[in-house]
């Protein structure tokens, strides 16, 4: 085969693998079953909630280590509109989105005009007020250290969601949904501004960007996407504790987005499996989990600062 | 009992630590701008480290104060060995690359630090031996306070004293300072610069170690997961004082620990996380410089 | 005469601090015309530029943009308004391409909003197609078109440049703003530059720059403002300019090796 003929097939190849791989994994529960299924469940709820992170830090360069926020402010909306007032499942969905986004945005305003160390000390701060908060009954209504227990099932067309199987197939929708917001979001205005925004914000501005909003906007967008996924995760759980959205979890997803590759779709997905899926894998090594990431996470930005798979070259 | 003198007394003793610990941050900022997160882990390693010699049993039954301060300095010791290794091979190599390498590099040495610990110690909360101090209190103006307290006190002012006069009044502790204003200038002017960032990275660590079995000793306990909540409260100390300033940290330190005391009479102790890190955020936002902190240039 | 005044400053000034950078400037640029700044080193032009496009903000003074006050306004506004510039040092975005630069300049004409991005609505992908192709026909005005794919940043210095005018000119704008957009450029590529400012003021955009190419200054612009330590020396067309004492005092103050350049230049 020509040159050419290589690059271009291989160009094709790239572009492809995607989809098949996703498609590969509708059939996860037909061919693999038992444990994978739910493990491959939460791989496809975390990677959104990775790929949101990536839209903050990545892609619009603000340094967020508090987002396991919106997805616990997803999470949680879903959790008492279910289990207290008992709402649908489903109808409590685009509210949890369109709080967490709210929330995300309002968090975002203040704080969007700190310089990079002091923005994410004060995501940290967000952060850890969140769980405090949750993890204190405030209203009544957060239930405490121990959370919330009795998250229901969505009903699609009358039907429960009820078995692993089903509820991962609406995962493995949502997740292709949200690749292909973000694909749409590489070849839109607001996808690009970000770019501008975090290679050079002073020229960006120049060119009529209006740095704030679209900052606090990409703080948004992540959020409202966390919260997505936080719907999902309480669903999966059927319950909701402060201690899926400590600190520590913030850390991971922005490990992820680095070490992964930022901006880089197959690099988030790629940190994602590996911090999420490999220790379920290992579960017989869940102590030592943390002290191989750090392990990792040194070595990786010392070796491939670029992380490991970095978002490809001339890529629009 | 005088309830506010009480709540001096023990502010004044958290922050002291808190401030050994801030030192440590804030030192390393100074000449980095960077936000060693793995400095709590550090600093609470020393806490374990402590503990080991603490129960060794040299020096047989009555080893008392020799025991108490022989762990003082082999955990110092080790901890500032530790944060040597850390800077060489964590973030030396990051130097050149970007901010955020060096962050998930320090986040990553965190993790480790921590989690090594528990490996070592296993994941229980390790208590003190209860005779290591003598349980002497003095009372005066309707307070009390202990053996611990005054040790805490003192051994935190004396080694503030000492950096303080090492930073300023040394030939070496200006080559520290004139790093953390501009590193080529200093590096033009002939300083090593390398060796200044080793030792600074020897240096802080080393404090935050004393500050770390301040708080085993204090509190009698200590668990693997302790530095990350000790150390964001002592970096916050730093950034009220002033990120990059040493006697902003040492105020910054003392203010959080009277914070602490006196808030701890009024409000549950997780409300009173959650007013800490307000706090913070509302510095940050209103003067990020903190209270002794230079004016941070904008971006043009 | 500030009837058809297209920006106007009255009376401007700026400190840092203790500094005094610039104090009590005023001059006007006229629709249509190409307008230059020149001064010594240090002389506060760059400072003038940004305190126009809203990077600092005047510590004294007005400046007014088709009748309309923008003094202090940030540079998203300013821009807004149709004023757009380059950089001294050349600010293009790291990692994208040439094309992907130009496109930038796009920003302020393109309607889509961030959710019919995300969902890629018919009628944002049909907007995509409409700036990719107006970027491409800028490309082809500035004979840019070869290098579309390339990461601009790794191209030579002067086709950056043109990069950099690429992307203000997609954007349509009715004031220019040119920060030494002959540095770094030899002869050849200046006269060019000559030719490339003409032409865009022939298209309908007024021109402002700041050069120290004296090749470019006496041969291109219509006047010439001159400030020195942040002060206006003079102003008037560029053979009045050449031949007024204070200006060429101004210059000859420098160094040494400086004066023959600029004694030499001033006469270009």
């Amino acid at each position: 085969m020509a040159a050419g003929e290589r690059r271009a097939s291989l160009a094709l190849a790239r572009r492809a693998a995607g989809p098949v791989l996703w498609l590969a994994g509708l059939f996860v529960p037909v061919l693999l079953g038992g444990s994978w299924v739910s493990i491959m469940a939460i791989f496809a709820i975390y990677a959104v909630v990775a790929l949101s992170q990536d839209i903050v830090l990545g892609r619009a360069g603000m340094y967020d280590m508090g987002h396991a926020v919106p997805f616990g402010v997803g999470a949680y909306v879903t959790a008492i509109l279910n289990t207290t007032f008992h709402w649908p499942i489903l109808a409590t969905w685009p509210v949890a989105i369109v709080v967490a986004a709210v929330i995300g945005a309002a968090l975002a305003a203040p704080i969007v005009k700190l310089r990079g160390d002091y923005l994410l000390v004060a995501t940290i701060g967000f952060n850890i007020i969140f769980v405090l908060a949750m993890g204190n009954d405030v209203l009544g209504l957060t239930g405490g250290p121990d959370g919330i227990f009795g998250v229901g099932v969505p009903h699609v067309l009358g039907r429960a969601l009820s078995s692993q199987g089903a509820l991962f197939y609406l995962d493995w929708l949502v997740l292709a949904l949200v690749l292909l917001m973000m694909r749409n979001l590489e070849r839109s205005r607001v996808g690009r501004v970000f770019r501008y925004l975090k290679e050079d914000e002073l020229a960006a501005t120049t060119l009529g960007v209006d740095a704030r909003y679209y900052k606090i906007l990409a703080f948004a967008i992540g959020a409202g996407l966390a919260g997505a996924a936080g719907t999902l995760f309480a669903v999966q759980l059927a319950s909701v504790s402060p201690g899926s959205f400590v600190f520590t979890e913030s850390v991971t997803l922005f490990a992820i987005v680095l070490v992964g590759g930022q901006a880089s779709i197959p690099g988030v997905l790629l940190g994602t499996a590996l911090m999420f899926v490999v220790p379920q894998v290992f579960r017989g090594l869940a102590q030592y989990r943390y002290f191989v990431f750090g392990i990792a996470m040194v070595l990786v930005m010392v070796l491939r600062p670029q992380g490991i798979w970095p978002r490809g070259r001339g890529r629009p | 009992m005088d309830v506010v003198l009480q709540q001096f007394i023990n502010g004044v003793t958290v922050g002291g630590f808190y401030a050994l610990i801030a030192l440590g941050y804030t030192m390393v900022y100074g000449v980095l701008k960077l936000i060693n997160f793995a400095h709590g882990d550090l600093s609470i390693l020393a806490a374990f480290i402590g503990l080991t010699v603490l129960t060794s049993g040299i020096g047989g039954a009555d080893a008392g104060a020799l025991l108490v301060a022989l762990a003082f300095v082999v955990a110092a010791a080790l901890v500032g060995v530790a944060g040597f290794a850390l800077e060489l091979t964590a973030y030396r190599p990051l130097r050149k690359a970007h901010r955020l390498s060096a962050v998930v590099s320090a986040l990553g040495a965190s993790m480790l630090i921590e989690n090594g610990i528990m490996l070592i110690w296993g994941p229980q909360v390790k208590v003190f031996p209860a005779n290591l101090l003598p349980h002497i209190s003095w009372s005066f103006g309707g307070a009390s306070i202990s053996f611990v307290q005054v040790l805490i006190i003192a051994g935190s002012l004396l080694l503030m004293a000492g950096l303080y006069f090492y930073v300023h009044h040394t030939r070496f502790g200006t080559a520290i300072r004139a790093a953390a204003i501009d590193q080529d200038a200093a590096r033009l002017m002939g300083i090593n610069v390398n060796r200044v960032i080793a030792s600074v990275f020897v240096l802080g660590p080393a404090l935050g170690a004393v500050g770390g079995l301040f708080i085993g000793l204090y509190y009698r306990e200590a668990y693997f997961n302790m530095g990350w909540i000790y150390g964001l409260n002592a970096f916050i100390a730093a950034i009220i004082g002033g990120i990059g300033n040493i006697p902003g940290a040492m105020i910054g330190g003392l203010l959080l620990g009277l914070f602490n005391a006196f808030a701890a009479g009024y409000v549950s102790s997780s409300w009173q996380e959650a007013i800490t890190f307000a706090l913070l955020i509302a510095i940050l936002l209103v003067r990020p410089t903190g209270i002794l902190g230079e004016r941070v240039a904008d971006k043009i | 005469m500030s009837g058809t005044a297209l920006l106007e400053l009255e009376d401007v000034g700026i400190s840092f601090g203790g500094l005094r950078a610039v104090d009590g400037l005023s001059f006007h640029v006229d629709e249509g015309q190409i307008v230059g700044l020149i001064g010594p080193n240090g002389a506060g032009k760059t400072t003038v530029f940004n305190m126009v496009t809203g990077v600092y903000r005047p510590t004294d003074g007005r400046i007014r943009f088709q009748g309309r006050d923008i003094t202090g306004r940030s540079p998203h506004v300013v821009a807004r308004q149709g004023v757009m510039r380059t950089f001294q040092t050349i600010r293009l975005f790291a990692g994208m391409s040439v094309l992907e630069n130009v496109l930038a300049g796009q920003h302020l004409r393109t309607r889509q909003l961030w959710w019919q991005g995300l969902l890629a609505t018919p009628g944002q992908r049909r907007e995509e197609a409409e700036l990719l192709a107006r970027t491409h026909a800028t490309l082809e005005r500035l004979g840019l078109s070869d290098v579309a794919g390339e990461i601009a940043t790794s191209l030579p210095y002067g086709v950056q440049r043109r990069v950099e005018l690429a992307r203000t000119l997609v954007a349509d704008p009715s004031l220019l703003i040119l920060d030494e957009p002959a540095a770094g450029l030899n002869d050849r590529e200046s006269a060019a530059l000559n030719d490339t400012i003409r032409e865009i003021r022939d298209s309908g955009v007024t021109v402002l720059l700041v050069e120290h190419d004296m090749n470019v200054v006496m041969n291109v612009t219509d006047s010439i403002v001159v400030i020195n330590f942040g002060r206006k020396i003079a102003e008037g067309t560029p053979s009045v300019i050449q031949n007024d004492p204070a200006v060429i005092e101004a210059y000859l103050g420098q160094d040494d090796d400086e004066d023959d350049e600029a004694a030499g230049g001033l006469e270009a």
